[in-house]
């Protein structure tokens, strides 16, 4: 962090919050507010004569609220600049610290915010991760119990520039704990609070149990534990090192734990799942060893970086194998835990990797980007013609699309992702989207249902899931019946309700419109616009006359081969029910009514030769 | 043949067909059902952890024939604290399910009712927080009579149906209303002065005490007080309240769990109302309530029912209340 302050290309912008970001890559507008100190950078010089002054002690979040602070601090001894700071809502304005800054004069009520635009090439989130408050497991006492701990407590305890300048000593009496337990997945694996596992927890409490035995040799200590996960280079090594030791490891995880009231000690009662039989533990001290849990906020700084957040909470990466550091949004980009727990060396191999992902951008003069971007004809957009409009800015997920009356809607090409969901929406059809155009989709449709359409189950599918089911589903063996056909678009959010109409005008017998399961959405919330679509179309098709199982909406994942085949399986088997007389006056009875929905399409540039095409 | 589809059904998925089995392959064995349930301090080899292991190892005979496969009562106090959310509970009971459509019979001990004294009032039948009795016609002596049964797949031998049998008609191996009498003055405790100290009867439930050494301490109080072992706080009949206190006893304490930890559901519950009315009663008539005492324990109060009764002892003896 000093070298990183020294440095002449690194500006850091402490105690600053993120307020709006705007732009797009290698472009970006970044608007941030600098909050009032209440103390001159400049003329701060760090030397501390204010604090031992301010009469306010509160609780020290650094220390975990085992040691006090001031009202005039700096967060801790190592603090990058070292600058102190005034706490506002406890400070009592005694004004002694500005006696004790003397000719210094660095101390000033008068700050206000700041706030200032900053030209911007790429963003790294390194935002970190909270810890999980663990007297919520109210079986474990913590905070009802004195001494029962958490791991970060025990690392401020046990450290020399800490509290108790390294002497171990235990809350209830300040006594040195020679009997000690740790318990680990304290609101991780746990379905109740995090399902995920923190992945890091089993290795610092290995560390701190090894320092522990190696400062104290006679101590008894004790992990219970589920699991222990050392996947990491010489992580096992180390683990069977500590086994050696004579650290007592129990898998089995405590249910309960009761304190003695007049001792302080603790009982924890675990299954000892090695032994089979449940034991009761006496302890002096116990440790937690919390969840890592996403920032309290990440929704927020989600929001304003327009990135989305996994089914855990943390940031989304933009592929979980082939992308993992980079964010959905381009020029944004993940490193540590912000993007799901991690330890040390993983962290800083990721934010390497971000660093010169970012880096890339601001050595380039030009970027490249995938070519399926969406673009709009001004000529047939409303907006263009002085009418209110802007449902394409509404749905697009990546606030790429401006709009503004009178003018006709402009796309920020490095901004589209190429989901679609743009294009099905305008009312006008007034947006295409390249390599994926209303004409070449139709021409595949006409395709695909040239030959006994009413035998056909027409599968709409998703590049990033759906398809990838189907493909699953072939690679898996998994079989389905041969009259499903496939037609592949970015995201459930381009499947256009007219190319329904239009395939059910054709006379398919079935249609299936497949996409990501909601928190999978490549496109952020692409899915969404989809889902939103297909239940209303869902109302309008029965309405117009098409039998409810005709239409069917799923959504599979990458990995759900079983499920595509299963879902396929069981449309074909329900066309079959059908019987052939009836089908067929279905389809001629509706068709006028589908005409008449589909009756523009042809307007729409390059569509007309398109069906010209397919009728030959 | 689909790849996806299976098509024998093992024991595992005939568990998991029958109601609150569905999880049951979340379990990654973490054994805090094992060591939240008290029932190992009765019966060491329960361990419902290695019970599921079995079910989802398909080791159906071995899994009917294991006898501990019925000790649950239905406690919950497990599944709150399960970290995958699973129903122990349910699932123990679906497996029981399955061993009695099987014929597998629960060799635990259930309650009993004398057919001859019954009057077929059906008090029992609601007082049951399992379902377990139910009446049926049968021919007694020539007549035609309603009677409870038992079912004894379902009963957990609580005795909250014998406490509140009007008749004494129906009752609990091991915890008949003479066993408990005998219990209460072995050793000719009632008679004994003791000394002119005041005498002390506690009703303890089995389950309210999860300390080793709570249980040891409860088997160290001095002679003036003396306790009596019950299923269930539910097992207590005022009447045997009302004849200690006749008897001389200075108070008497009755202890069960904290509600939502008793072992038989509703249990801790009944006494309290039961406890409640006879405070109702004592105040009517104009006797002393605070000779009996009803208290309900928490799992994790550690020393606390021990302590109590020390304090309860001291206080009577401060108050010198006068025996009847």
């Amino acid at each position: 962090m000093v070298d990183a302050a020294r440095h002449p290309n690194i500006t850091v912008m402490s105690y600053t919050e993120v307020k709006r970001v705007e732009g797009f890559i290698g472009n970006f507008k970044v608007l941030v507010e600098e909050k009032p100190r209440y103390v001159n950078m400049d003329r701060c010089n760090g030397c501390g004569a204010c604090s031992p002054v301010c009469p306010i002690e509160i609780p020290n979040e650094f220390e975990e609220g085992i040691a006090p602070r001031k009202a005039i601090y700096i967060p801790h001894a190592q603090a990058v600049p070292l600058r102190y700071v005034i706490d506002l809502d406890a400070c009592i304005h005694c004004y002694k610290c500005v006696d004790a800054c003397g000719k210094l004069d660095a101390i000033d009520f008068s700050q206000q915010p700041r706030q200032q635009w900053l030209d911007i090439g790429s963003i790294l989130v390194a935002t970190g991760f909270d810890n999980f408050d663990p007297s919520v497991i109210k079986e474990y006492g913590f905070g009802r119990y004195p001494n029962v701990i958490t791991a970060m407590e025990l690392e401020r305890i046990n450290n020399s520039a800490g509290p108790t300048a390294g002497r171990i000593m235990r809350p209830s009496d300040g006594k040195f704990p020679n009997k000690i337990s740790f318990i680990q997945c304290v609101g991780s694996r746990d379905e109740r609070y995090n399902l995920y596992c923190s992945g890091f927890c089993c290795m610092y409490t290995i560390k701190n149990a090894v320092q522990w035995k190696q400062t104290h040799p006679d101590a008894d200590i004790t992990i219970f534990y589920m699991d222990i996960r050392t996947p990491s280079k010489g992580y096992e090594e180390f683990y069977r090192r500590t086994r050696e030791m004579g650290i007592r490891f129990i898998q089995g995880r405590p249910s309960i734990i009761t304190e003695d009231t007049k001792t302080g000690n603790l009982f924890i009662q675990a299954e000892d799942v090695g032994l089979g039989r449940t034991i009761e533990l006496e302890s002096e001290m116990v440790i937690l060893s919390t969840a890592a849990i996403p920032r309290i906020d990440t929704d927020a700084m989600g929001s304003v970086l327009n990135i989305s957040r996994s089914p855990d909470g943390f940031f989304m990466e933009y592929h979980p194998k082939l992308r993992p550091v980079d964010s959905p949004t381009d020029g944004v980009f993940l490193c540590g835990a912000a993007q799901g727990p991690k330890d040390i060396p993983a962290s800083v191999a990721q934010g390497s990797a971000a660093a010169s992902r970012a880096a890339r951008i601001l050595n380039a003069d030009e970027w490249e980007i995938e070519p399926i971007v969406a673009m709009v004809w001004e000529d047939r957009c409303i907006s263009a013609q002085g009418k209110k409009c802007g449902i394409c800015a509404t749905k697009c997920p990546y606030n790429a699309i401006t709009v503004e009356t009178g003018k006709a809607a402009v796309v920020t090409s490095a901004k589209c992702h190429g989901c679609g969901g743009c294009v099905a929406e305008c009312p006008h059809n007034a947006i295409t989207q390249k390599h994926f155009t209303d004409a070449q989709v139709i021409a595949q449709l006409h395709a695909l249902l040239k030959h006994e359409p009413e035998k056909k189950v027409l599968a709409f599918m998703c590049h990033w899931c759906s398809y990838g089911g189907a493909d699953n589903a072939g690679t898996s063996h998994f079989e389905y019946p041969a009259s499903q056909r496939g037609l592949r678009v970015m995201c459930s959010a381009r499947m256009d309700q007219d190319f329904v109409y239009e395939a059910f005008r054709l006379g398919a017998g079935m249609v299936l419109v497949s996409g990501c399961h909601p928190q999978d959405c490549h496109y952020i919330t692409g899915q969404r616009v989809g889902a939103e679509r297909f239940e209303k179309l869902t109302k309008r098709l029965v309405d117009l006359g098409i039998s409810p199982q005709r239409f069917r909406v799923e959504w599979i994942s990458a990995a759900e081969g079983a499920k595509y085949a299963q879902v396929i399986r069981e449309m074909d088997g329900a066309l079959r029910k059908i019987d052939p007389q009836a089908l067929k006056e279905e389809i001629e009875r509706t068709r006028p009514e589908l005409e008449r929905r589909v009756r523009r399409l042809p307007e729409i540039p390059e569509v007309a030769r398109a069906l010209e095409l397919a009728k030959v | 043949m689909e790849h996806a589809e299976k098509t024998v059904r093992s024991f595992k998925d005939e568990v998991m067909a029958e109601p609150g089995g569905q999880h049951l392959q979340r379990c990654y064995s973490c054994g805090t059902c094992v060591s939240m349930c008290l029932i190992n301090q009765t019966c060491p080899d329960y361990n419902p952890r290695r019970i599921l292991r079995m079910v989802m190892l398909d080791m159906r005979q071995e899994t009917f024939e294991n006898p501990t496969i019925w000790h649950c009562s239905s406690c919950d106090l497990c599944y709150p604290h399960c970290p995958q959310g699973i129903r122990i509970s349910e699932l123990m009971q679906a497996i029981k399910n399955i061993a009695v459509r099987e014929g597998y019979e629960s060799p635990l001990p259930t309650s009993q009712v004398d057919e001859e004294k019954c009057s077929g009032c059906d008090v029992c039948e609601k007082a049951c927080p399992y379902g377990a009795l139910s009446l049926v016609v049968k021919t007694i002596d020539g007549k035609e009579r309603k009677v409870p049964q038992t079912n004894k797949a379902l009963c957990m031998a609580c005795g909250i149906c014998a406490a509140a049998c009007p008749l004494s008609a129906i009752t609990v191996e091991d915890h008949s209303n003479e066993k408990i009498a005998a219990r209460i003055q072995a050793g000719h405790w009632l008679k004994k002065t003791r000394g002119g100290e005041p005498k002390v009867l506690v009703f303890n439930c089995s389950w309210n005490l999860r300390a080793e050494d709570d249980r040891a301490a409860m088997a160290e109080l001095p002679p003036n007080v003396r306790v009596v072992t019950v299923p269930c706080s539910g097992r207590v009949d005022p009447t045997f309240v009302l004849s200690a206190l006749q008897a001389g006893v200075a108070a008497v304490l009755v202890a069960g769990c904290e509600p939502g930890q008793c072992h038989y559901k509703q249990g801790t519950r009944i006494a309290q109302g039961r406890m409640h009315t006879l405070h109702n009663m004592f105040e009517q008539v104009g006797l002393d309530t605070s000779r009996v005492r009803f208290v309900q324990i928490g799992t994790e109060e550690r020393g606390r029912l021990p302590a109590m009764i020390m304090d309860l002892v001291a206080e009577l003896k401060s108050a010198r209340v006068p025996v009847a």
